[in-house]
């Protein structure tokens, strides 16, 4: 499954990048996310709880950074998490670009997520709709982190 | 997996075991979702409350001022066969004979239907198109409200946990007003439809459109009306509908699936609702 999410914020793009590449403070910005600690270079281990209906996931799992270019301002991030209780993992590759146009900044994100076991009996018109609101919610409190700081 | 089944006898019985184990509690109607959901792991509640004893919950019948009554634990089945029901309005009949098979319909009731808030079940887009309410009981006491918004998401409703269903209400349907319920099967008879359409419509004596209600399932994440297009014909004479429900195409929000890909859901969207209003107006 692919989409595209995209959020312009007002604020020049090393900010930006700065903010997106600080993972523990970004991840907060995911409604849900529980805890995001390092557990290595470029590596994080972290939680998402999602309720769809009367369903509550607890996705436990690993983030890897697995390219950053500050000069382009993009980066590519590998999420893996699973579900122990309910049986089921998600596989989410993430490519994100920033550009800068008349001092803001577009922030553009393309993810391929795969949903794996018992968690794809949502069925993708769910599933798309979760992640969409999780990366527009992402987006726009990013957003607003920038410009607070 | 193991859990804690209740079988209460009153729904004052009820609300109390959900006030007791709050989120740890599932409400069970008839089962056909809830049962699917708790197999597949997806649900697992620690207590199950079943309302299939709560007898207030049941039956079907007409209100004294002319319209009709459902109980939340009444079937798919029962609204189906119900004389009453047929007499109020045959396209609400005509809604719930579209679910799944008649096994299913035996056991689904309307209330867990309207529940469990799946945008492609057929009963959400006729009750709301009827202007059908809702009664709610909590221990905080009763609330009414309307079909049309109580599905908020994907299987989400704007119910609080301890809120139960007690019966669905439909007004009484003003003389002259005609309902039609179209779903679009492209693949098997019982099968969630690619798209459906619930609409009513009533032509004042000068053959414009007095009144108009349109509302869509399986085309976005909660049933959808399409208030645009009954604004844009409100009062307009009936020609003026083939121009207005090229709008439908910017209300919905499909999804590519096996019923069909988004942009064909899109397009069936303005075919079927072009086809339930060229059925009120023949």
């Amino acid at each position: 499954m692919k989409f595209t999410h995209a959020a312009t914020v007002a604020a020049p793009r090393d900010k930006v990048w700065a903010r997106l590449m600080d993972i523990p403070a970004a991840a907060r910005c995911v409604p849900g996310v529980a805890s995001v600690r390092p557990s290595g270079t470029d590596k994080y281990q972290g939680t998402l709880a999602v309720q769809v209906g009367p369903v509550r996931l607890v996705l436990d799992g690993d983030l890897v950074v697995t390219a950053r270019d500050p000069s382009s301002g993009t980066a590519s991030i590998r999420a893996d998490a699973k579900d122990s209780r309910v049986g089921g993992a998600i596989r989410a590759a993430m490519d994100l670009a920033l550009s800068e146009k008349e001092g803001q900044t577009e922030l553009r994100i393309a993810t391929d997520l795969a949903v794996m076991g018992r968690l794809g009996e949502f069925g993708q018109a769910v599933i798309k709709r979760k992640a969409d609101q999780l990366m527009q919610d992402f987006a726009e409190c990013l957003a607003r982190q920038v410009i607070a700081r | 997996m193991t859990f804690d089944y209740h079988e209460p006898r009153s729904l004052a019985e009820a609300l109390d075991l959900l006030g007791r184990h709050g989120d740890d509690a599932h409400l069970l109607a008839g089962g056909t979702a809830t049962v699917i959901l708790m197999r597949q792991g997806l649900l697992r509640p620690g207590h199950v409350v079943a309302l299939r004893a709560v007898a207030e919950l049941g039956g079907v019948s007409r209100t004294a001022d002319g319209g009709l009554r459902i109980g939340a634990m009444a079937t798919h089945r029962q609204v189906e066969r119900s004389a009453d029901a047929l007499a109020y309005s045959p396209a609400l009949v005509d809604a719930f004979a579209s679910v799944a098979t008649v096994r299913i319909r035996n056991q689904a009731t309307v209330g867990g239907n309207l529940a469990h808030a799946d945008p492609a079940q057929d009963p959400p887009p006729m009750l709301a198109a009827l202007g059908a309410t809702v009664t709610v009981r909590s221990p905080r006491g009763e609330r009414t409200l309307p079909v049309d918004g109580l599905a908020v998401d994907h299987f989400t409703t704007s119910l609080a946990h301890d809120e139960v269903i007690t019966e669905v209400l439909l007004p009484p349907i003003e003389p002259g007003t005609r309902e039609a319920y179209l779903k679009f099967l492209p693949r098997t008879a019982d099968d969630y439809a690619t798209v459906s359409v619930a609409a009513t419509m009533r032509l004042a004596d000068d053959g414009t459109i007095a009144h108009a209600r349109i509302v869509l399932g399986a085309v976005g994440p909660t049933p959808i009306r399409a208030r645009r297009v009954e604004d844009a014909i409100r009062g307009q004479p009936t020609r003026r509908i083939g121009d207005a429900i090229a709008m439908i195409a910017d209300d919905v929000d499909p999804v590519d699936d096996l019923r069909g890909s988004a942009v064909y859901k899109r397009e069936m969207a303005r075919v079927w609702t072009g086809r339930a209003l060229a059925q009120l107006t023949r």
